[in-house]
């Protein structure tokens, strides 16, 4: 008997107390409370396990000192919402229409699929954020750890989505999709969880995704 | 003590208006349901007599950006760019699609993308609107060649924010 582990949310799947293997489960099975899908799911570590400090590549970290225009968009709606917090409400608005300059510069009609965004997330879980973990800790930063963390697992939750949608394409057409306002999680389903199960915040911070007419 | 303002959260508000009552100034009585800065004079009476504690006091000076390590940063940079990039991707795939059920779910992954893309800035040197990097930040927007760029609202935001670390 075996207890299994949402890296998402932490919610723990015991064979003992739910009487069926994990194994049995069907594979569109979802965690109850987050929404993932089943293979993220993890084997409990045992003490022994998580002493073991995780590999890393030797790798170096791009220069990006010149931004692009999506960059500075995102720079800038990110002040926006710093102002607003502290009800700057012209200065918001300014760094908003900002923002919206730098998007419109950015957006191009290139050809993309799914399977590009597979391979962006990929790539993140793979490498970028092992190494900035690293390196975050190495130098002690508790700020850049947390948004490390959300930011881990809500690219986790995103790749679930993404095999969950290759599936089945109408995987969200039953439900209702909801994105947290404050660190991204993506929910499917018909109610929302009561907070968010990466960054914890109350529900009404999390906000529902029409579909359009 | 740096001088502090109060400001009121209207979602928690639940209507007591015990600030009205204690306010020696009138500023916590206002049509828009915010507090008039220009009375407010920080005396705090209003957030302590608030009932739902909707009311909260915050400063007009921040203390300055924490410093942050450059290999941290470059490790958070290349993050960025790979959510901004991903960002453009699911919007491109949202752009060519006329399936609802496509476009509501590209949607929801822009909106994640740019999301956690903010978060990241916060955390790579751009915590506070008014620091020292957002002003260099803004001055060098000035300077790239582009005839179109909203120069007009770069400039009132470096009129508008109070620096503090020149």
């Amino acid at each position: 008997m075996k207890k299994y582990v949402c890296p998402i949310c932490g919610y723990i799947y015991d064979e003992e107390k739910e009487g069926i293997p994990f194994d049995e489960l069907p594979d569109n099975w979802v965690c109850p409370l987050c929404g993932a899908s089943k293979n993220v799911f993890e084997v409990e570590k045992t003490e022994e396990d998580t002493v073991k400090v995780e590999e890393v590549k030797n790798f170096e970290s791009e220069d990006l000192r010149e931004m692009t225009n999506a960059e500075i968009s995102a720079l800038c709606s990110s002040l926006g919402r710093g102002c607003e917090k502290q009800y700057l409400e012209k200065e918001a608005e300014d760094f908003y229409k900002l923002a919206s300059y730098y998007e419109s510069k950015n957006q191009k009609n290139e050809n993309n699929d799914f399977k590009d965004l597979i391979f962006k997330i990929n790539e993140d879980l793979e490498t970028n954020y092992k190494n900035a973990r690293k390196i975050a800790s190495d130098k002690n930063d508790r700020g850049a750890l947390r948004v490390i963390t959300w930011g881990e697992k809500v690219t986790m939750i995103l790749k679930s989505l993404l095999s969950q949608y290759d599936k089945d394409k109408e995987f969200t057409k039953n439900t209702k999709v909801y994105v947290c306002d404050i660190c991204g999680f993506i929910y499917v389903g018909d109610n929302k969880p009561e907070i968010c199960p990466v960054c914890k915040v109350p529900s009404f911070k999390m906000l529902e995704i029409e579909r359009g007419a | 003590m740096s001088k502090v303002r109060a400001v009121r959260n209207l979602r928690l508000c639940s209507k007591d208006c015990l600030c009205l009552y204690v306010c020696p100034t009138g500023a916590t009585d206002t049509e828009t349901g915010q507090i008039d800065f220009s009375k407010c004079i920080g005396c705090g009476a209003c957030a302590n007599a608030c009932p739902s504690k909707a009311i909260s006091m915050v400063p007009y000076d921040y203390p300055i950006q924490q410093s942050k390590d450059e290999t941290v940063i470059k490790s958070l940079n290349s993050i960025i760019r790979s959510k901004v990039e991903q960002e453009k991707i699911a919007y491109n795939i949202y752009c060519k699609s006329d399936d609802k059920i496509v476009k509501q779910f590209t949607k929801a992954l822009m909106k994640a993308n740019r999301l956690m893309a903010e978060d990241l800035y916060r955390e790579a040197g751009y915590m506070l609107p008014q620091s020292k990097n957002t002003k260099e930040f803004l001055e060098n927007l000035l300077k790239i060649n582009d005839s179109n760029i909203p120069k007009d609202e770069i400039k009132k935001l470096l009129e508008l924010l109070k620096f503090n670390e020149i």
